[in-house]
């Protein structure tokens, strides 16, 4: 039996279809190592992990693959990651970057996917922007613990959001005054309550969407997901909020606000040996330049100068 | 060089539909999509298309001799559209029939032809030709008038299921 012999419901184009994919996993706390662990079990081998954080003591009772080792010698998380990943897959598409995933962006753009583990809103935010703003669908995970008088609530969320499709503002996840409250908040003192569990029911669901959108066993295509976890009654479901929005246009990331809004071609210089021959653009010198050849001066123009 | 085409799968259904619609007199129909550009590293090119317009009944001439014959009008549509909105221009057309389709010897004559002139109005964006199959895609980019076209090396259709094809950077 081929060690994919079990997940050949998948269809038969499955192994073809996750080996040319590239998924970006931005977190690799709680969530995004229990995500790692699971696409390297498929055989997913482009994985781009992104985290600047090392392994402190505190996340020894969530992170899948630390050590107390780890904790002691401070290892990085992607390093981490990239020992879980190894393990189980040979590839040379694993890529992992030590940094904050606005540096990473790079790597990031070229993903077919992003799943996010973040803990903040801001953050969330802007990883589903520069997603949509690439047409790059986002798998966002939320784990909280909330103290509702003399108990603990533990739930969570993963979303699934698609170009063209409601977003997470759409669906409420996001709002102006949660943006406010955290940036009011910013730098205070303790971590926000995490434990394995939970983190493991929403990177499974995560994992369970991306398998699903790339290779669907089913005939139903889901192409939008907010699923919803109640950890006190251990159930799942979708969330209200997505049927409230399912059948409306999105309006916070529209069709025509994708790419790079100030691309011009003629100032690209592409490091294949290949570049361009820039058309030239012919513009009116400036005033000094003009006096500069007035004076018997010589002027030769920038190169890359244009309009 | 690579270059990587995405596309919203709605988007890219509606103008398999739009092509497959009967012409008066043409044997074929085009149309024209819209992209935005992001570049990736030293030498990839993302293609994000953000909207089609089909060639218009009376923008065709007739000509038996090729599948279908825009008329000036029709390109004159397209490049006034790519210049209000920064887009590139990709001029579309399909192949009945499923499977990697492409370039005919006659579509590569008139793509050779006409796209370059793109660069008259828009020279700020590359500009090129896709031809669709009934389940894949094939394409070509001009980075700027003067220089042969690079073949576009990946194509996504995103939305569920999730399609990609071809070679990533």
């Amino acid at each position: 039996m081929t060690r994919f012999a079990r997940q050949g419901f998948l269809g038969e184009e499955s192994e073809a279809r996750f080996a040319v994919l590239r998924v970006g996993i931005v977190g690799l706390g709680g969530g995004g190592s229990h995500v790692v662990q699971q696409l390297s079990h498929i055989g997913i081998p482009n994985l781009v992990c992104v985290d600047p954080d090392i392994v402190e003591e505190s996340n020894l009772n969530r992170l899948i693959g630390a050590t107390i080792a780890d904790a002691e010698v401070g290892t990085e998380k992607t390093a981490v990651a990239a020992r879980l990943a190894r393990a189980l897959m040979r590839s040379s598409g694993f890529v992992t970057i030590t940094a904050k995933w606005q540096d990473a962006t790079e790597a990031l753009a070229d993903c077919d996917i992003i799943v996010g583990g973040l803990d903040s809103y801001r953050e969330r935010s802007e990883l589903e922007a520069f997603s949509r703003r690439l047409l790059i669908p986002y798998i966002d995970m939320g784990m909280d613990v909330y103290e509702v008088g003399d108990h603990f609530s533990l739930g969570g969320q993963v979303i699934l959001s698609s170009p063209g499709q409601p977003c997470l503002w759409c669906m409420g996840i996001l709002t102006q005054e949660r943006l406010e409250r955290e940036a009011e908040n910013y730098g205070a003192a303790g971590g926000r309550p995490q434990v394995v569990w939970p983190n493991g029911v929403l990177a499974s669901l995560a994992v369970g969407l991306l398998v699903q959108l790339v290779s669907p066993w089913t005939n139903t295509a889901i192409d939008s997901a907010y699923l919803e976890y109640d950890g006190n009654r251990h159930q799942v479901g979708t969330s209200n909020r997505l049927k409230a929005v399912a059948d409306c246009q999105c309006s916070h990331y529209l069709a025509d606000q994708t790419g790079d809004p100030l691309f011009d071609i003629r100032r690209q210089v592409f490091g294949t040996g290949d570049a361009t021959e820039p058309d030239t653009v012919e513009r009116p010198l400036g005033w000094w330049k003009r006096l500069w050849l007035w004076l018997g001066f010589s002027y030769a123009p920038e190169p890359d100068a244009r309009h | 060089m690579s270059v990587h085409f995405k596309i919203r799968a709605p988007l890219l259904a509606h103008i398999r539909e739009d092509l497959e619609r009967r012409h008066p007199f043409a044997y074929e129909r085009v149309g024209f999509m819209y992209a935005a550009l992001s570049r990736i590293g030293q030498g990839a090119l993302t293609l994000l298309v953000q909207s089609y317009t089909p060639v218009e009944d009376d923008d065709y001439v007739k000509d038996r001799s090729v599948g279908a014959m825009m008329g000036s009008e029709a390109i004159r549509k397209a490049l006034q559209h790519s210049y209000n909105s920064r887009t590139a221009v990709l001029h579309v057309h399909m192949h009945a029939h499923e499977g990697r389709p492409s370039f005919s010897g006659v579509d590569l004559s008139e793509n050779a032809r006409f796209v370059p002139n793109f660069f008259n109005v828009s020279a700020h964006t590359p500009h090129g030709a896709i031809v669709l199959s009934q389940d894949n895609a094939n394409g070509q980019l001009w980075l700027s008038r003067n220089v042969a076209p690079v073949p576009v090396t990946r194509f996504s259709a995103i939305g569920a299921p999730l399609w990609c094809e071809g070679e990533r950077s």
